[in-house]
């Protein structure tokens, strides 16, 4: 690369940490809420399983740059606070991700048979230690494969919160791009960083997914 | 508290016809070119070539790695400066077109690897020509794997053409930013706005599993 570019490594490289902090809270986030949602979805009473169909298919439905205008202008009109591009940016990534988290996680319950789950109270545990014990361990060996493309679609997607003045990666290409007027090199140093990044961690999936491969 | 009211946002509503159709036209266009640029796509992928197989790989794992947004301005702002003109619409279309077909690619790759090799042997043996047993043995086999990854695939072209507000396309999201910025109703016009993008995404939804009722029967695969 030009030296006029290179001087700015160090900001690139803390727009990727930042970038990766952002999508990795997003994504810890978006586990819990999806996971309620996933456990709604299976409920035995129907208006829970009604609202998490509902959840789930409005936040599959809808782009995640109108979640972050809605989370960073509309969020602060209605409630008189000051949401920071961090917390907004944060809040439409986890509404986003966590209706992907909801039907994986749900899916990965499900792939343990109904059996195992009265079995396991026969042998007199109580539910919590039939979640625990019995259905996690195995259910987990299905949700994590797939939660590394939903963390690879979180690094992807926080690019936009650069529309809403969050600095990460993508912003600081802006920024750099606009004091070096360097176009090009800038923006393919920024989206060489996120393949260096993205496809690394999507090594990592396919790892996991190998390794947890359930041989029938 | 809050004063909910959509009297507001009302004269914007006259734009909102408009900035659906956008959205519409554009992700339709975008769906039949990475449609179309899928199916060459995933046969040089299987090419036996191994230098066609890797640039094709490659350019897969770029465009499925880099955000759109940064596909996007590269095209906005980098493809000018070698003497091309692009309005908003052609760049966004153009990198909407790219980073979906690498999608559409490996859709129909992974329908691709469901046909067993024994079967073109078996056409080939009946006397079949390649594109008969393309035509008549391996296509429908394959519409049946990928009728569901390509229904997910247009509701993600649909969410993808919203970036095109951000190089100036008249679309929902950028109706909802103009609406809400002019009036300070960002709620009222979140609300038009998720409802539009709601009901373009569920008749989508709707649309695929009506095909494989009506295509492969009620047995078919409900992929998500």
């Amino acid at each position: 690369m030009t030296t006029g570019i290179a001087d700015y490594a160090g900001y690139f490289l803390q727009g990727a940490a930042i970038t990766i902090w952002i999508s990795w809270l997003a994504l810890l986030l978006s586990a819990v809420v999806g996971t309620i949602f996933a456990a709604a979805g299976l409920s035995s009473l129907w208006p829970l399983r009604v609202l998490a169909t509902a959840y789930v298919e409005t936040f599959r439905s809808i782009p995640i740059l109108v979640l972050l205008f809605f989370c960073y202008f509309g969020l602060s009109l209605v409630f008189s606070i000051n949401l920071s591009p961090f917390v907004a940016a944060t809040i439409a990534l986890t509404l986003e991700l966590s209706s992907m988290m909801a039907v994986i996680v749900r899916a990965g319950i499900q792939s343990v048979s109904r059996g195992q789950w009265e079995a396991g109270l026969a042998t007199g545990m109580r539910r919590w230690q039939v979640w625990r014990y019995i259905i996690m361990p195995q259910a987990i060996r299905v949700i994590l494969p797939p939660s590394v493309g939903v963390y690879i679609a979180a690094l992807k997607d926080s690019s936009l919160a650069s529309i809403i003045g969050y600095v990460e990666l993508t912003k600081t290409g802006l920024l750099v791009r606009e004091s070096t007027g360097r176009n090009f090199q800038v923006l393919v140093v920024v989206a060489a960083l996120y393949f260096v990044i993205n496809y690394s961690i999507s090594l990592v999936g396919a790892a996991l997914e190998k390794r947890f491969q359930i041989v029938h | 508290m809050y004063h909910f009211s959509f009297r507001e946002i009302a004269p914007y509503l006259v734009q909102l016809p408009d900035a659906i159709w956008t959205t519409i036209s554009l992700s339709v266009l975008t769906a039949i070119l990475s449609g179309f640029l899928g199916i060459p796509g995933a046969l040089a992928r299987r090419s036996r070539w191994l230098l066609v197989r890797f640039i094709v790989g490659l350019y897969v794992e770029v465009m499925r790695n880099v955000p759109l947004l940064i596909v996007l301005y590269l095209v906005f702002f980098s493809l000018p400066q070698t003497g091309l003109r692009l309005d908003g619409f052609e760049s966004a279309l153009i990198a909407l077109t790219l980073n979906s077909s690498a999608y559409m690619i490996e859709i129909f790759r992974s329908g691709l690897i469901a046909i067993p090799r024994v079967q073109y042997e078996a056409a080939a043996s009946q006397g079949m020509t390649r594109l008969q047993t393309l035509r008549l043995v391996v296509l429908p086999q394959v519409l049946r794997v990928v009728y569901g990854p390509i229904g997910n695939q247009l509701v993600g072209i649909v969410l993808g053409s919203s970036l095109a507000s951000v190089v100036t396309v008249a679309e929902i999201t950028s109706w909802m930013d103009t609406a809400g910025s002019a009036t300070f109703r960002y709620f009222e016009t979140f609300i038009v706005a998720g409802a539009a993008y709601l009901a373009i995404c569920q008749i989508i939804n709707l649309a695929r599993i009506l095909t494989g009722r009506l295509l492969f029967g009620r047995h078919a695969a409900a992929s998500r």
